[in-house]
């Protein structure tokens, strides 16, 4: 394999609540290979939210960095960062957030706007990605009038749009019923398997077991980070304490 | 980008709010129409009048309009002095003897041949002018023929009123009306001009005029010749076309000032509550404008987004409020006719000025919403809802 898509060295986030410091995240590395699956794990309050925010440029690490494509994205000026954001990020979240005026088309159209990717083309890569979502039919409805299940796959055609290097999920299946999280889950996976480098945090251990690699947190550190065999088998790929 | 779509459906998205903030922007935009309307008639009413006027200087009484008085004799006097063409004397009466006030229609006893150089181009839109000979015909300015529903041929009641020791003796005698004059925007609109000798015996006012206008020579200065006239004839006192000017500036300053700032107000008036529903059409959308951001939105891309629906906002207040405006003036302008006076004026800079304010305004009043919006980090926005 070759270089690693995503570097995450000695990341540590201390936020303070009132006086009192805490540590959110401490000294969390880890690297992610082109067209991995993986999820991350653990309970509330471990930092995989803060974690995920910290690779998606929302937020800022107190130390340590994280290269995207060899970029060190952590350290990039403000003005650089929105760039950064549509070049490198694809974020799916868990409440779907579609903007609720605009249809599923122009959702996924409105991404590529800030993108400044022409008109002709924006339409082309906006039905061609809804229409592998199986959304062909539902492109001209808008967020109401689709299904939980739908609202997520135009969410998802919606982080695809600007061709990113990774897709960040933040519990993409936690508002929807178990037949669409095996949807939402088995999508995914097929969009890895196509090359696209996916990250899911996820509270569902049934959710987590679908992919390729699990990293579990607790206390802001990695308490195991974990590969799946595809049939469930589980094995260990690097241990941290 | 052009995101001109989005604009407006966010626009209209909430049409209930949308549309009384929008209402708010036309009544501030309506109200500096109508104001502005005002400030221009009277601006054009000023301007017109000195074009016609300021040739002339005038010559009243030295102690007022109805003091020493006037007479015939001092015309010849006036014509007499060097750098004066001719000179002529007015007699001019309160259509109406109850009022004095500003408006309303004037009797002027004036020479017959000596009506082209006081009217200059001013034509007539019927008739003819008053001719030698003429007794008891008058030509009538464009807003008193409106007024009295008058065309020529018509009779015209004018009363005098004389005072006699305890009693007051009214004379009332019909004029035919022999010509009208076109609107001229000035005060010539709201003349009824007769036969001077006529209005002399009518008034009983004998020698007595209530104004000398001298023509100057070609070349000559109006201001010298005033201070000539002043120095040449005794108890009387000039305006010269200057102090014309200057007196009828310092009274458009003042109408302006009051007009203008009071249409301000509304206007900014309207411009708080596109602000108003900015912010809380913002602060409704804090998770949407952080979503755009984690999408990558840059700040400009936001500050366009918001400040386009509150221009958009500002720019439709101001059309329906310029329309309602002109919609108004019109009728208000119509009613006001048939009660002899013309009160507003509606002029393409007026329109432009109101557009620009508004579109101005809307944008402006965006600027704090927009840079809100602009500024927040998409974290703190996610968290939201």
């Amino acid at each position: 394999m070759g270089e690693p898509v995503l570097r995450v060295r000695n990341l540590s986030k201390t936020y303070m609540q009132g006086k009192i410091p805490v540590h959110a995240l401490n000294d969390v590395s880890f690297d992610v290979e082109k067209g991995e699956f993986l999820s991350i794990v653990g309970p509330s309050g471990s930092g995989k939210s803060t974690l995920l925010s910290m690779i998606g440029l929302l937020d800022k690490p107190t130390s340590g960095g994280v290269f995207i494509d060899s970029v060190e994205v952590t350290k990039a000026r403000e003005g650089d960062v929105p760039k950064l954001r549509r070049e490198k990020i694809g974020f799916v979240f868990q409440h779907f957030n579609l903007i609720p005026t605009l249809t599923a088309f122009e959702n996924v159209d409105v991404a590529m706007r800030f993108a400044r990717v022409p008109k002709s083309e924006r339409k082309k890569r906006a039905v061609e990605l809804l229409t592998q979502m199986g959304l062909a039919d539902r492109m001209n409805h808008k967020p109401s009038e689709l299904s939980g299940g739908e609202q997520q796959r135009t969410a998802i055609a919606r982080a695809l749009s600007n061709h990113p290097a990774i897709i960040l999920a933040d519990e993409p299946t936690g508002e929807v019923d178990t037949k669409t999280r095996d949807m939402i889950v088995k999508l995914l996976r097929e969009l890895s398997e196509e090359g696209h480098t996916i990250l899911v945090v996820t509270h569902d251990t049934a959710v987590a077991q679908q992919t390729g690699r699990i990293i579990t947190m607790r206390d802001g550190m990695i308490e195991s980070d974990k590969r799946v065999i595809i049939d469930n088998d589980i094995e260990p790929a690097s241990t941290h304490s | 980008m052009n995101n001109f779509d989005l604009i407006l459906r966010n626009v209209t998205r909430r049409k209930m709010r949308t549309g009384l903030t929008i209402f708010g922007i036309a009544l501030g935009i309506f109200a500096i129409m109508v104001m502005g309307g005002m400030s221009e008639y009277f601006d054009r009413h000023a301007n017109r009048g000195l074009d016609l006027m300021s040739d002339k200087i005038y010559i009243v009484p030295e102690s007022g309009f109805f003091g020493g008085g006037l007479v015939d004799s001092m015309v010849s006097k006036v014509r007499r002095i060097p750098g004066v063409f001719d000179a002529y004397g007015l007699l001019w009466m309160p259509y109406d003897m109850e009022s004095l006030g500003m408006f309303g229609a004037f009797v002027v006893g004036i020479a017959p041949e000596k009506q082209e150089i006081t009217l200059k181009n001013v034509k007539l839109t019927e008739g003819r002018l008053l001719v030698p000979g003429d007794r008891y015909r008058a030509v009538v300015g464009s807003n008193v023929a409106r007024q009295y529903g008058l065309n020529v041929g018509d009779e015209l009641e004018v009363k005098s009123k004389k005072v006699q020791r305890a009693s007051t003796i009214t004379t009332a005698r019909n004029f035919t009306v022999v010509g009208i004059m076109e609107f001229t925007s000035s005060d010539f609109d709201y003349i009824i001009g007769i036969p001077i000798d006529t209005a002399k015996k009518f008034y009983e006012m004998e020698d007595q005029l209530t104004y000398i206008w001298a023509v100057p020579e070609e070349g000559v200065d109006g201001e010298d010749l005033s201070r000539r006239i002043e120095l040449g004839v005794d108890n009387i006192k000039t305006i010269s076309p200057q102090e014309l000017r200057k007196q009828s500036e310092q009274l458009l300053v003042v109408m302006n000032l009051i007009t203008i700032s009071a249409a301000l107000l509304a206007a900014i008036i309207g411009g708080l509550s596109v602000m108003n529903t900015m912010l809380m059409s913002v602060s409704e959308r804090t998770r949407e404008f952080g979503l755009m951001k984690a999408m990558g939105a840059e700040v400009r891309d936001i500050l366009l987004l918001t400040m386009g629906e509150s221009a958009l906002m500002g720019i439709l207040g101001g059309i329906i409020g310029i329309v309602g405006g002109i919609i108004f003036i019109y009728y208000m302008n119509e009613y006001l006719a048939t009660m002899g006076t013309v009160l507003f004026a509606v002029t393409y800079r007026l329109v432009i000025i109101s557009l620009l304010f508004a579109t101005l305004l809307g944008t402006a009043s965006g600027i704090l919403p927009a840079y809100r919006a602009a500024k927040m980090r998409p974290m703190e926005a996610m968290k939201y809802g």
